[in-house]
């Protein structure tokens, strides 16, 4: 464990070091308040719509059910902010291992007891504490528009965990994506095309490429139907068993990359 | 947990040895080592001369377990990288040719990271970071990040991280490349210090610092080994630089 917590404790310290973690945090905080307080201002102006066009709209009932914080707040900027997290935690990961290979240190790294393995645990774990603080200090927005939209703290736990095992996921595409490569840039582009792919494959089955068997298959795969499940309130055992296989799918491979590096040089 | 620096003490007194058989890696097409048959010594200082391209970083970095061999075995104390890269870890302190470690770390910082991942911990942990840097004179620069020293501290450190659990063999790729003469003469002396108490093995296509280092040498061309002997008899008479363009001779 002495190695394990050493190699944590540097990811940590280069992570909070770089001022490129501040700057992901501070913009995970700015477009969640962006794009919360955009919503809010569509719903009130829509509000105010109503009450002006109708004599006593709030009281008389004339507002559409729908016109509420839950659907016209809370759902849209978790949408939202599902795909704006697949641009940006790929901002945080593409470095990890990428960086390690640019200078030459991952030599330095693997002449020491640390094995590839632990290596890629440390970072990984170094990455999601990383990603779970990023969640949290963007939560707040969310937030306010569960307690205020009347959706109760169970949802509220469930949306945190749901927000988080998103993130985490990405995280997890993201490092995998940079344990192959050198280049940073590479290591982000990559983490942007398989999150996004990943995302929702309703486009796949809009255009037909693939029958309704394939439709059901690639739906195994959506990072959306878990998420969106989470943003509802539902936590299930399947969809925690999906973040999960994710994420060790995803340090099997960047471990794999060792290996890989040890044969092909 | 097994506490390397401890072990490494006692072995580092008598160093261990480096034996490769029949040694080759491929990179596709090109055959960076053939077939290389080579014993270092306990305790020997070993240069490993050769023009860029040489296989010399490549043979380097088989002993280190960092890359598989296509064919043959290199072994290190008797036990293979290739196979068992958590028993070799502790037995060997490598400074890659990169100057380069983290630039955002100060250099305490970055030798408790490194004696951490030596899994070494505790007041040991200390003794051994508190030494290292007074030995290779880094006390003064302890609180600086890396990346504000110049290339000399910054290879003082590559050399002390290498030390930091007192291996019993020494691997040193290109120590002095791209340092000013200073510089090339302070790192020189850091690793006469450290020569004789274990094994050293210098890759270096730099003469005189072979000369000055090292005991005995081997000379790669295109992966081949051109020439073996003690480091005078081989580069003692003729056209030493000859070997490099692979006009080998028995020394």
């Amino acid at each position: 464990m002495i190695p394990f917590r050493a190699l944590l404790r540097k990811e940590l310290a280069v992570l909070f070091g770089a001022p490129l973690a501040y700057l992901a945090l501070a913009l995970v905080a700015l477009v969640t308040a962006l794009i919360f307080f955009d919503h809010l201002r569509l719903y009130n102006q829509t509000l105010f719509l109503y009450a002006s066009t109708t004599m006593g709209g709030f009281q008389s009932d004339t507002i559409p059910d729908y016109i509420n914080l839950r659907d016209t707040v809370f759902f849209p900027v978790m949408e939202n902010l599902g795909i704006t997290l697949i641009g940006l935690v790929p901002l945080v990961t593409m470095r990890v291992f990428a960086e390690e290979r640019a200078r030459g240190t991952d030599e330095l790294l693997l002449t020491t007891a640390l094995g590839p393995g632990r290596i890629v645990a440390a970072k990984f774990a170094a990455t999601f504490l990383f990603v779970v603080l990023m969640m949290a200090a963007s939560f707040v927005y969310p937030a306010m528009a569960i307690v205020e939209g009347g959706l109760g703290a169970q949802h509220l736990a469930a949306v945190f965990v749901g927000l988080t095992l998103h993130a985490v996921a990405l995280a997890s595409i993201g490092l995998a994506c940079s344990a192959w490569t050198s280049s940073q840039l590479v290591a982000a582009v990559a983490a942007w095309a398989v999150g996004f792919v990943l995302w929702d494959f309703d486009w796949m089955k809009s255009f037909r490429f693939v029958g309704p068997e394939g439709g059901r298959f690639l739906d195994l795969l959506s990072l959306h139907l878990r998420y969106g499940s989470f943003s509802e309130g539902v936590v299930s055992v399947g969809h925690l068993a999906y973040f999960v296989a994710l994420a060790a799918f995803a340090a099997a491979l960047a471990r794999f990359s060792f290996l890989w590096r040890r044969v092909a040089g | 947990m097994q506490e390397p620096g401890r072990e490494g003490e006692g072995a580092a007194a008598r160093g261990v040895a480096v034996e490769a058989r029949g040694l080759t890696r491929r990179f596709g097409a090109h055959l960076a080592l053939a077939g290389l048959d080579l014993r270092i010594e306990p305790g020997e200082a070993f240069g490993l001369l050769g023009a860029n391209g040489a296989g010399k970083t490549t043979f380097l970095r088989l002993v280190t377990g960092f890359l598989l061999p296509s064919a043959g075995e290199v072994l290190v104390g008797g036990r293979s990288p290739a196979r068992d890269a958590r028993a070799v870890a502790p037995l060997l302190g490598f400074v890659a040719e990169t100057t380069r470690l983290y630039p955002e770390l100060r250099v305490r910082a970055l030798l408790r990271f490194v004696a951490g991942a030596r899994g070494l911990a505790g007041v040991l942990a200390a003794e051994r970071v508190e030494s290292c840097l007074e030995r290779f004179g880094l006390a003064a620069v302890a609180e600086r990040p890396l990346g504000h020293l110049s290339k000399g501290f910054q290879q003082r450190v590559n050399l002390a991280q290498a030390f930091l659990h007192d291996p019993p063999l020494l691997l040193v790729d290109e120590p002095t490349s791209g340092l000013d003469p200073v510089q090339q003469a302070e790192v020189r002396g850091q690793l006469r210090a450290l020569r004789g108490e274990r094994s050293l093995v210098l890759c270096t296509h730099d003469l005189a610092e072979a000369r000055a280092l090292t005991e005995r040498v081997a000379v790669l061309h295109r992966g081949r080994l051109v020439a073996l002997g003690a480091t005078e008899a081989v580069l003692g008479g003729g056209d030493p630089l000859a070997l490099f363009r692979g006009e080998g001779r028995a020394a």
